[in-house]
């Protein structure tokens, strides 16, 4: 099966009440979104992306057309439970706390108990809303429950993720989550599906990309290809001196081109996110999210056995809860944008047990059932990817990456 | 499975927090103690217990009627109009699961306060006599006619085919039709002659007797009292408006053959009001051990007037037949079977209506439920000149209606009557089985096939 979601000239006409053809909502789509692949849906409002949406998931009937997901209907109970769904806005039981709310959908994916406890905590804990689990979402902010809806959408570890609008009403610390979260659940071998007319998230973090206009593709392809200046070189380098530039831009005008000299900006989103850090690690009361940014330990298809995978990343999840990763933004920009393929890198190091720069002996404390060698090696995973995550990484992991040097990185260190 | 539970715990949250369940209970919680203590009746303790159960069932019936209704068409048309259900039904959760999971936590809910207040109005109703500083006369009076489940039975209505027949032609040779029944037709003649027979049939002249038989009469306990309930019509008021009778009980069988009596034959002589309703109280055990009984009334000469036992409640045989609580509780079970045929018409509605009109809707069929008789002969009266369209149209759709007023459970206590568990049966089976396995089903079609999402580009 190459595809995770296939359109055959999907097609949605609105009709009036008498029958009558109306709106041409979605008009001979043929989408393939192959498996781990990151796919941005784009249009301007009202381009038929959320329709599109709701025929994937059955929520709407085509008129003429199929959609295949996963290689069957979504509405079939086998297929949806590897499916997870963010609709526009977060449609929460407004009555039900934020950690009622997980159970509610846990339970309707019929998790055990004891794994869906588990992962609601770790969920609450990856959205940053521990601390007010028990409050009903309704008297939660627009962005608060749209953490809660993304806790829905990955509470069955999905292998498929259908995110509409993600960002949508979340602060630039959510939005920044989000993304990485979006690829790091991708570099886990996830499929994930995101529309948005958000143009800057959608180019952090699709592999590929369609833009629907009145319910057609306009244009379709990897994002790089689509975007890449290839008449224009750019080189970033520390804060080298005056001669040294001159020097260059010789060079550069030997080769007959252009030589533009600055300093580089840090983007805003990198600024406001170390200005919110530094007043959470000077403690400063909120009653909103916190920034937490842990992954949700059990999203992941690279171990093999659920409940021991959840027993451990429950464990060292809820042992490093409250801390802050002033380094995170930077380093999961430079994977997303490096021309080195830093997650082969990652994983190999993740796989080389015994990595003498780990700190946190705590963890051993988690597996019981497992033997020495295999726990070790999935301890160190799970935790090396948190610290990824995170960024808690120690200063020899910086110095092991290639990704400093990359363009991406501003290197606010 | 697990998923239609958590579906039904929601929708039980649900009706709870949003406070919907709320105000209904709070209004039985304060209205049902202080009707125990504020209602009079008709001035004795036995009025005062009846007009509490009526009132107080009525009451309980009506409000979780209403609060069935509402939540029933609230959970999912709200989960529509706000779209939660979006997340709900894109989880591994078939359609009719979530209708099943709705409609039982709307069962569950609506069954949960029935028994909480039905419970109330039992303790109070059994703590009234304590209470009560009532005469010794009128708690007896209120263990025999209140507390008790007494089965009536009428006499078999005589077969008078026969002699009307016999009766016409004689008229028709005589040449009498003229004179007698100008203007009617056979049918019409015939009718009125049936009815005529069968008074004559009910009714003593001056110095006769009646003798009406009873099979199947089945007392609880032979050491207990039966009645015999009757009420005096007469063809010209007496002075006093009072009839005098001799009334006898037993096995009229045991005179006729001449054999040895087994059971007693007790006899009263009375003096009663016309018009109205008496009781004789009977010991029961003079009834036979096949479960025979005859009872027979003597027109005393001294009355000088016809007396006759109107035909629909003129004579009737009441014996305790089970206790209060078995017949309270299987009161509160028909008022359940209301509340599960109103649950699912509510998740019907919702289905394919918004919240006000499904409301609306629902409301609507369960008031002329409760009118049923009313609708049903008004329809059947109006729609006399189109019976065939009539009779294949609304007709149907009327008899699918359920008929709330015709299986009244107030009514059973309050004149202590049994409510068989052959009645219960009969509505479960008409009412669940039928109709609202009917209901359901469409529920599901319709819901399966819907498009969940609203329309927005």
């Amino acid at each position: 099966m190459e595809y995770a979601i296939e359109t055959l000239s999907l097609t949605k006409v609105f009709s009036d009440w008498w029958g009558r053809d109306k709106v041409c909502a979605v008009s001979d789509l043929s989408l393939g979104i192959r498996y781990n692949e990151v796919f941005g849906l784009l249009g301007p409002n009202g381009s038929g992306k959320t329709t599109t949406l709701k025929m994937l998931l059955g929520l709407l009937y085509p008129t003429k057309g199929k959609a295949i997901v996963l290689g069957g209907d979504s509405t079939d109970p086998k297929i949806n439970a590897r499916i997870g769904f963010l609709p526009e806005e977060s449609y929460l039981y407004r009555y039900l706390t934020a950690r009622e709310t997980l159970d509610f959908y846990g339970r309707l994916f019929s998790l055990p108990g004891k794994v869906r406890k588990m992962r609601i905590e770790t969920l609450l804990d990856m959205v940053g809303l521990k601390a007010v689990a028990n409050r009903p979402v309704g008297t939660f902010s627009k962005g608060m429950a749209r953490r809660i809806g993304l806790a829905q959408a990955l509470i069955n570890d999905p292998d498929l993720l259908i995110l509409d609008e993600p960002t949508s009403g979340l602060d630039p610390i959510g939005t920044r989550q989000i993304k990485d979260l979006i690829i790091e659940l991708a570099r886990r071998g996830k499929t994930v599906l995101l529309c948005s007319h958000l143009l800057a998230d959608v180019e952090d973090v699709c592999d590929r990309i369609a833009i629907l206009y009145g319910g057609q593709i306009q244009s379709e392809g990897r994002v790089k290809e689509l975007l890449e200046q290839t008449g224009k070189r750019q080189i970033t380098t520390g804060a080298i001196s005056d001669a040294a530039v001159e020097r260059i831009k010789q060079i550069v005008e030997d080769e007959q081109q252009d030589c533009v000299v600055t300093a580089p900006m840090d983007k805003l989103e990198t600024f406001f996110i170390r200005a919110v850090m530094t007043a959470e690690q000077q403690a400063q009361p909120t009653s909103g999210a916190v920034g937490a940014t842990q992954l949700g330990g059990f999203l992941t298809s690279e171990m093999p056995v659920e409940s021991i995978l959840d027993k451990l990343v429950s464990t060292s999840v809820s042992q490093h809860a409250p801390r802050t990763e002033p380094a995170a933004t930077e380093q999961i920009r430079a994977i997303e944008t490096s021309e080195t393929k830093p997650d082969e890198e990652l994983l190999s190091k993740l796989t080389t047990p015994a990595n003498p720069a780990e700190p946190e002996p705590v963890v051993k404390a988690g597996p019981v059932e497992l033997s020495p060698e295999t726990s070790g090696q999935q301890e160190q995973t799970a935790r090396s990817i948190l610290d990824q995550l995170t960024g808690r990484s120690t200063p020899q992991d910086h110095n092991e990456k290639p990704t400093d040097q990359s363009e991406g990185d501003f290197g606010n260190e | 499975m697990n998923s239609v539970w958590a579906v039904a715990v929601n929708t039980i949250k649900q009706a709870l927090r949003i406070k919907i369940a709320a105000v209904f209970i709070i209004l039985l919680a304060v209205l049902l103690p202080v009707m125990g203590f504020s209602m009079v009746g008709d001035g004795t303790l036995k009025g005062k217990l009846q007009t509490f159960v009526s009132y107080g069932l009525s009451l309980t019936s009506l409000l979780l009627c209403l609060l069935t209704i509402v939540v029933s068409v609230y959970s999912l048309a709200n989960d529509i109009q706000q779209r939660q259900i979006y997340t709900v039904i894109t989880k591994p959760i078939r359609r009719f699961q979530l209708l099943c999971g709705k409609l039982l936590g709307v069962i569950l809910l609506s069954a949960a306060l029935l028994v909480l207040f039905s419970a109330v109005i039992y303790g109070i109703t059994v703590f009234i006599p304590t209470f009560s500083d009532a005469p010794e006369a009128e708690h007896v009076q209120a263990k025999n006619e209140f507390f008790t489940a007494r089965a009536g039975l009428m006499p078999a209505e005589v077969d008078v085919t026969q002699e009307v027949l016999d009766t016409y032609n004689k008229l028709e040779k005589s040449g009498q039709f003229e004179e007698l029944f100008r203007g009617l037709s056979r049918k019409q003649i015939i009718a009125q002659l049936t009815s005529r027979k069968k008074l004559e049939k009910r009714a003593a002249a001056v110095g006769r007797d009646l003798v009406w038989e009873f099979n199947n009469v089945r007392p609880m306990d032979p050491n207990q009292a039966m009645f015999i309930r009757f009420k005096y019509d007469v063809s010209v008021n007496p002075p006093d408006l009072q009839v005098y009778g001799r009334w006898a009980a037993g096995d009229i069988r045991q005179v006729r053959y001449g054999v040895k009596f087994e059971t007693p034959i007790y006899d009263f002589a009375r003096r009663d009001l016309i018009r109205t309703f008496h009781e004789i109280e009977v010991p029961a055990d003079c009834v036979a051990k096949d479960g025979y009984l005859s009872v027979g009334f003597l027109n005393v000469p001294l009355n000088n007037t016809v007396v006759i036992f109107p035909l629909e409640d003129g004579l009737e045989v009441l014996y305790k037949a089970d206790t209060f609580t078995a017949n309270f509780i299987r009161a509160v079970l028909l008022i359940f079977l209301r509340l599960i045929f109103l649950a699912v018409l509510g998740t019907l509605a919702s289905t394919f209506l918004s919240f006000p009109v499904a409301i609306l809707l629902c409301l609507v069929i369960f008031s002329t439920a409760n009118f049923s008789g009313f609708v049903i002969e008004s329809f059947d009266f109006l729609s006399k000149d189109l019976s065939k369209v009539y009779s294949y149209t609304i007709r149907p759709v009327i008899q699918l209606l359920p008929q709330f007023d015709k299986a009244n459970p107030t009514k059973f206590l309050v004149a202590g009557r049994l409510l068989g568990w052959s009645l219960l049966a009969k509505v479960a089976a008409l009412m669940i089985c039928i109709k609202a396995v009917l209901l359901s089903l469409l529920a599901v079609l319709i819901f399966s096939h819907r498009e969940i999402a609203k329309i927005t580009v």
